[in-house]
């Protein structure tokens, strides 16, 4: 057998597959993963974007041996999932982490960096190093029952990152967090791949993907529906310009003769949406039916966008995914 | 501290900081005190009851604490979601899963320690003589407790605390019972259904060759390959229920 190897990637993951079999009599069947397809390379912060229930929990708790696939097959620096000392270099804070209440948040960490090998000295410094780094040195000897949900969170970090891992896997980590606490998650997590580590994070929350991600995948109903940088992503979407145009009234706009990719009506003006080709007649349409243009810019792209134009693409209707079979 | 002895440890620092363990441990207290009130009610056989009357106790709310400490040892782990910031650590679910087992076993060795000093505390104060069985009863109690334990823990691998409860107490039942069983089943004539009752009682622990509470009562001496063939058959039940639970436990989703 191979040994751990530090150099491979960190996330390798072939026609990856998980059914569940749910119902009383385990007769039915939600298809949770299909064939999913996954490299992440050292170094990078990657990030699973999905509506709920396209897979993006599953394929992470299938990397941290939660879950057992059904078919396919996922490495972490080489090595299958399943084998213990694999974990020895990933740091993993769940969604909604819940770390043992009767202890203390000091205790905890230390418990987790006990079960990554540390011990005696290092452990001690090891901990108070990283309590400080997420800001609960003052709170460490309260026990974590006591916590808020922000504080739990922290904790829950503070013993992703005890061990000096190669690489964090994150699920929602800035979910329940208020605005501050989610900037500093954000600062922590840059501060990690600014250290080398590698980061897996799986989120809804689009401007924190958008934020932070060097490269994403956008998962829908179990399947991968786009990958690549972000910059890649969003420059293949068409460019479009927006136009907002007075004088004329919606309908008039509309039949103008150039397709237009939205419009809206705005107390007597128009906003409207064109490819950039059209962009150059649809402004010589207006001024020839006697209509002003009273701005025109280029529309923003954004990952909401991809996001909701991959959903639509895949047919769905509704961010709710999860294929149920009966 | 090693990884599988971080672990047993906080099995143990969890049942100590859990409040049914601590109100137990104050109720086995009292009651174990209280028995001092049987000089009251006996005239001849006092050295006998007070035995009888506290190892009996002992082995009472120790079996309750047993079974609510293994009942939801995994199960609860697995629905509150603890499980997932322990298992994605460098360590298997084997050793996870024996390490609670072990963590259990301390805390109710811890517990029986404490009940045994104030046993013999009493015995002492009421010159009460101390003999080896009332040990020898001890230790066979805490194999009969690690029958149970790994019994809950196989239970709690694949259901939720309260049936893993009621299941775990209908083998602490059917095992006191399962001798009784193989009697009835010797003098019955139907064959087919002597068969099946004799089936029942190998399928069954049977509890009662780990209970030397008798032989304590009576100061009757347990002789050694009883002692060793009853402990020796409590480790394979506890061997066997626990390769069940790893084999479970191995396999399963936590979603």
């Amino acid at each position: 057998m191979n040994p751990l190897s530090p150099d491979a990637p960190p996330i390798q993951v072939r026609g990856l597959s998980k059914t569940y079999k749910v119902g009383f009599w385990f007769n039915r069947t939600v298809r949770a993963l299909q064939g999913l397809d996954l490299e992440v390379g050292a170094g990078q912060i990657y990030g699973l974007l999905g509506p709920n229930g396209a897979g993006k929990s599953t394929t992470i708790k299938i990397l941290m041996n939660l879950v057992r696939p059904s078919s396919g097959n996922a490495l972490l620096f080489g090595q299958p999932v399943d084998k213990a000392a694999t974990r020895r270099l990933v740091g993993f804070l769940p969604e909604n982490p819940a770390p043992y209440e009767y202890l203390t948040g000091r205790e905890f960490v230390t418990l987790a960096g006990q079960l990554c090998g540390l011990s005696g000295h290092e452990l001690d410094v090891r901990v108070k190093e990283v309590l400080g780094s997420v800001e609960m040195g003052a709170a460490e000897k309260l026990q974590i029952r006591r916590y808020s949900k922000g504080m739990v969170q922290r904790v829950a970090l503070a013993q992703a990152l005890v061990a000096r891992p190669k690489m964090l896997i994150l699920d929602e980590p800035t979910s329940g967090l208020d605005p501050v606490g989610r900037r500093q998650m954000r600062d922590l997590i840059l501060a990690e791949r600014d250290r080398g580590t590698t980061v897996l994070f799986c989120s809804h929350i689009i401007p924190d993907v958008e934020a932070l991600c060097d490269r994403l995948a956008v998962l829908v109903g179990g399947r991968r529906v786009r990958e690549g940088s972000v910059r890649e992503l969003l420059s293949t979407q068409v460019p479009t310009v927006e136009m907002v145009v007075e004088g004329l009234p919606l309908e008039q706009v509309k039949s103008l003769g150039v397709a237009l990719e939205s419009t809206q009506s705005l107390d007597g003006r128009v906003r409207v949406q064109v490819p950039d080709a059209q962009s150059q007649k649809m402004l010589s349409q207006v001024l020839a039916a006697g209509g002003r243009v009273n701005s025109l810019q280029a529309a923003q792209f954004s990952l909401e966008q991809l996001f909701m134009d991959a959903l639509k693409d895949s047919g769905r209707t509704t961010s709710v995914g999860g294929e149920i079979n009966t | 501290m090693s990884a599988f002895g971080a672990m047993v440890w906080n099995g143990f620092r969890e049942a100590r900081r859990n409040r049914v363990t601590v109100v137990v441990g104050a109720f086995a207290a009292v009651v174990l005190l209280s028995s001092t009130l049987i000089t009251e009610v006996t005239v001849a056989t006092f050295d006998r009851v007070l035995t009888d009357f506290g190892l009996g106790m002992m082995s009472l709310i120790l079996v309750f604490l047993t079974i609510f400490l293994s009942s939801g040892l995994l199960s609860r782990e697995i629905e509150r979601r603890t499980i997932f910031l322990v298992v994605s650590k460098p360590v298997s679910r084997t050793q996870f899963l024996l390490a609670r087992l072990a963590g259990n076993m301390l805390t109710l060795a811890v517990m029986m320690g404490a009940m045994m000093l104030i046993f013999v505390s009493q015995l002492l104060m009421f010159q009460v003589s101390i003999h080896s069985t009332q040990v020898v009863a001890a230790v066979g109690l805490w194999f009969e407790l690690l029958v149970l334990t790994s019994a809950g823990i196989l239970f709690s691998s694949f259901t939720g605390p309260a049936v893993s409860a009621i299941a775990t107490t209908g083998i602490y039942f059917a095992g006191h019972l399962a001798s009784d069983l193989y009697d009835i089943a010797n003098r019955l004539d139907d064959g087919s259904v002597k068969t099946f009752a004799k089936a029942l009682y190998y399928l069954l622990p049977n509890l009662e060759r780990m209970n030397f509470r008798l032989h304590a009562t009576y100061a009757l001496p347990v002789d050694t390959s009883t002692f060793f063939s009853g402990v020796g058959y409590g480790l394979g039940w506890a061997a066997l229920f626990t390769a069940a639970a790893i084999f479970i436990f191995e396999r399963r989703d936590f979603r």
